[in-house]
């Protein structure tokens, strides 16, 4: 007789306790974010899908040295370089990426090509939404990577402070 | 061994020959000496002071680049007081170098960013603003960044010494210095991008390589080059399948570091919008594209049924096809076909020269042997256009060893400059007028003799005979135009002679019969064009072409088959001293066969068993069967010149009306240059021989 009694009131006590934690996290802020319906909120540094900048004339900032490329561990950055002549200037140096692609099939987010980069052309942005049917797909060219805008408009905040 | 002298370097033991520079003799053992303005070969600069190190007994710091080895010398590379030397002597390089290192075509070759990274201090002192100047373009190849120079004069040497064209001066004085071309804003000159080379850092760049890639992310694929019959290493930069960029990156082979502007640029000709890039037959009088199919079983229903019925062939080999090439193509001809009409154009007599010299051996001179011959001799040929490294070599050897040279030729020539005496003659003369030079070159104790188209038949008799009269050792070079025109004789090319220059004692025609022959019913020319300068053929042959371009001879052709050049295939070609090397496919283009597979194909399709068609298979086939030719393989595998032994007595008469030079300058190569944008494009091309130009 005795254990049932103890068994109850055991058993009330946990629940007790559950609804504890239950009514606590009631009234405190909600954590959980409600994406899709509405667009997540990330940490300034978070590294999502690459941003290539340019500067405050509109050019290009990516002068295609490569180096992301070299320092990049999965070898997932293609570039071709061109020279700017006269007529056609599209980077503030002498040379700039006329072909430029990553493969987000191999990406690991490590942001090595960004601490790479000696102009600041390439930058992680917010943007994680990659998953695709069709890894052919994954592969981002220049046109889908640079930024519309020059310097800053579209820059995320940190790196507005860094340019 | 008596005058080794001993050191201590680093603590470790070490002997060098006297007289060797420090910064040579440590190389041997692993220790590298920094520098800019010492370069191998060159004259002493001692402007840089990056060599500086520490020698005992010494007050203050030594140039390793001007020091000679001592006996008993104790010296430290690598101590604190070295290392703050550099890095005081990098912030003065550094105070107006641009920060130019992400755009630089140098960039990750560069030796001032290598330094810089080793010794160099994490930041300048300097902070003045830095002077811009901005870049020239002096040449369509050569362009020249004034803030990037480092002064080191290494670029004003190879010119003036390593070329003898002295294009580049200085002008001004201490920080206004600069280099400057000798036309006042451009140059006037080899075109050959020396200069470019020996920059340690990116002051001077190559026009068709600027801002195009980096070098690392290029493949280096080491072959030969594809121009004249010297026989230069080049290093292809291969990228997505297209050449961008030759150098002789680590400085092996024959050539060490030279290119002229043939390899070093002319590699583009493969690429050109005029490139065929599918077969073509004669649909209407007109050429039209067909397929490899059709083309090829055109070819074979052609050949069977000629030689069913015992009808006429005709064969047209190559002096730029391997030697693998040329061996089943005559293979071809001679069993497949059945006919000993096969020939090619001829550029120079060896044949003779390898019958005088039968039962002699070890007569033929190698590269190394211009290079370190007491004298050299140079019979009717333009050394410095028509063989540009065999001159390079004999300047250098004039600069080491005090050679003496000596051009008989029939206009001015580049090595005047540095000959002890030259004669002119008219073309013919040359060997007459050698008589004169007897007793110096009898004093000179050994000669190496180079000869040219004007001496054949007779007249290479005659020049042996002299050789063997003056009682030294004499060596000989029979001078012939392009990268395997050696192979093609001794691979068979020819109605005289078998492979290994074995006489075929059965009669064939030559080219010059061919063209004129009425009676031919298949002509076969293989990456030729033999009517280049001529209206048409004689008779009406079906006439089947395989070439890179729509040629003279391929625009009166039935059928054309686009071929793959030599930076498009493996194999292996011999120099114009006899040197063996192999050639390393570099890329692939579109549409096109090499030549070997295309005899392959056509054997395949007229069921003929010729053995295995593969370049692997054929070097061992010729390294067994054809005579000198047994060189080792591993020499060949491993990028190195392996000397043929091709030896006489060769016992026919030698038809020296068929002998004739094409003549080409050091801007021109043969039907190819003309599709060579970067020569094209030159305000030189084409050149003229004996012009006493670029003196
Ligand atoms: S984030 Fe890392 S893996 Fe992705 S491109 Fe940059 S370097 Fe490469
Ligand atoms: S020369 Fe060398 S150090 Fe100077 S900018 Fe070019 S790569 Fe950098
Ligand atoms: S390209 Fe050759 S010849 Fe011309 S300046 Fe340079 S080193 Fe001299
Ligand atoms: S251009 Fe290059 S090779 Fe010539 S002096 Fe300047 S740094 Fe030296
Ligand atoms: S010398 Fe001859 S083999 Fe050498 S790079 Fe020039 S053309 Fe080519
Ligand atoms: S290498 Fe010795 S001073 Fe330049």
């Amino acid at each position: 007789m005795a254990s049932k009694i103890s068994d109850f009131l055991g058993s009330a006590a946990a629940v007790a306790t559950g609804m504890g934690v239950t009514f606590k996290e009631m009234m405190s802020p909600t954590v959980t974010e409600d994406y899709p319906d509405v667009p997540p909120s990330f940490q300034e540094r978070y590294r999502g899908t690459h941003v290539l900048q340019r500067d405050e004339n509109g050019l290009e900032k990516c002068v295609a040295c490569f180096l992301c490329a070299a320092n990049c561990p999965s070898n997932c950055i293609y570039i071709e370089a061109a020279e700017n002549t006269d007529q056609t200037r599209i980077s503030g140096g002498e040379r700039y990426a006329s072909v430029y692609n990553i493969d987000y099939s191999r990406c690991i987010f490590c942001g090595y090509c960004v601490e790479a980069c000696p102009t600041d052309a390439i930058t992680h942005g917010h943007e994680f939404e990659q998953a695709s049917y069709d890894t052919s797909t994954l592969i981002y060219r220049k046109e889908r990577l640079l930024t519309a805008s020059a310097a800053g408009s579209a820059a995320p905040a940190e790196m507005k402070r860094a340019s | 061994m008596s005058d080794l002298v001993h050191l201590t370097i680093d603590g470790k033991p070490i002997e060098a020959p006297a007289g060797t520079l420090l910064i040579d003799a440590v190389r041997k053992y692993g220790i590298e000496i920094p520098a800019f303005c010492y370069y191998e070969g060159l004259a002493l600069q001692a402007a840089c002071r990056m060599c500086l190190v520490e020698v005992e007994k010494m007050p203050k710091l030594q140039t390793a680049c001007t020091l000679p080895v001592a006996e008993g010398m104790v010296v430290r590379t690598e101590t604190p007081v070295v290392a703050d030397a550099r890095k005081a002597m990098l912030e003065l390089v550094l105070t107006n170098h641009p920060l130019d290192c992400p755009v630089c075509d140098k960039g990750g070759e560069c030796e001032l960013q290598d330094m810089t990274f080793r010794y160099g201090a994490g930041e300048g002192r300097f902070n003045e603003t830095k002077q811009h100047i901005d870049e020239k373009q002096w040449s369509p190849v050569v362009f020249f960044d004034r803030p990037r120079c480092i002064l080191c004069y290494r670029c004003v040497r190879i010119c003036n010494e390593g070329m003898g064209v002295a294009a580049l001066g200085i002008a001004n004085r201490a920080v206004t210095s600069e280099i400057i071309p000798n036309e006042a804003d451009h140059l006037n000159c080899d075109e050959c991008g020396m200069c470019i080379d020996v920059c340690p850092v990116g002051a001077l760049t190559s026009g068709p390589y600027r801002y195009k890639t980096r070098p690392w992310e290029m493949d280096h694929i080491a072959t030969i080059c594809a121009h004249c019959a010297d026989g230069c290493k080049t290093t292809l930069g291969v990228r997505n399948n297209s050449i961008i960029r030759a150098n002789n990156r680590d400085h092996s082979g024959l050539n060490g570091d030279f290119l002229c502007v043939k390899g070093r640029f002319a590699f583009d000709y493969g690429a050109s919008q005029e490139r065929l890039q599918t077969p073509l037959a004669r649909v209407d009088g007109k050429l039209e594209p067909i397929s490899w199919t059709r083309a090829l079983k055109t070819i074979a229903a052609k050949f069977g049924e000629v030689r069913q019925r015992g009808g006429a062939f005709g064969v047209i080999g190559s002096n730029h096809t391997t030697n693998e090439e040329n061996y089943y193509l005559q293979k071809f001809a001679r069993q497949g076909l059945g006919t000993n009409n096969i020939d090619h154009h001829r550029t120079g007599d060896v044949i003779t020269l390898i019958d005088a010299l039968a039962g002699k051996g070890g007569q033929l001179a190698t590269v190394e042997d211009i290079y370190n011959a007491p004298a050299v001799v140079v019979l009717g040929c333009d050394l410095s256009h028509q063989h540009p490294m065999l001159a390079y070599q004999l300047r250098a050897n004039v600069r080491h060893h005090q050679a003496q040279i000596y051009p008989i030729t029939p206009g001015p020539v580049r090595e005047d400059n540095q000959a002890t005496r030259s004669l002119r003659v008219d073309k013919g003369g040359e060997v007459e007028a050698l008589g004169s030079l007897a007793a110096e070159l009898k004093q000179a104790g050994g000669v190496v003799i180079l000869y040219g188209d004007p001496v054949k038949g007779d007249a290479v008799r005659k020049l042996v005979d002299f050789g063997e009269s003056l009682g030294v050792p004499v060596k000989y070079v029979a001078l012939v135009d392009y990268s395997n025109s050696r192979g093609a004789i001794e691979m068979g090319l020819t109605p005289e002679l078998l492979p290994g220059m074995t006489p075929s004692n059965t009669g064939g025609m030559r080219i010059g019969q061919m063209l004129a022959s009425t009676d031919l019913d298949v002509l076969w020319v293989v990456g030729a064009n033999p009517l280049k300068n001529r209206a048409a053929l004689a008779g009406k042959p079906f006439l089947v072409v395989q070439d890179l371009f729509r040629t003279e001879t391929a625009e009166q052709a039935d059928i054309v088959l686009p071929a793959g050049s030599a930076y498009e295939k493996n194999g292996t070609v011999t120099n114009v001293c006899g040197q063996v090397q192999m050639l390393k496919k570099g890329i692939g283009a579109m549409g096109t066969k090499t030549d070997l597979d295309i005899f392959a194909l056509l054997a395949k399709e007229m069921k003929l068993d010729l053995g295995p068609a593969t370049p692997d298979a054929l070097l061992a086939e010729i390294r067994t069967t054809v005579k000198g030719y047994d060189v080792v393989l591993a020499v060949l595998a491993t990028g190195g010149a392996a000397m043929t032994g091709v030896n006489g007595p060769v016992a026919i008469d030698v038809p020296v009306d068929a002998i004739h030079s094409a003549n080409d300058t050091m801007y021109t190569s043969g039907s190819i240059s003309r599709y060579s944008k970067a020569l094209t494009s030159l305000m030189e091309y084409p050149g003229e021989l004996y012009s006493g130009k670029s003196k």
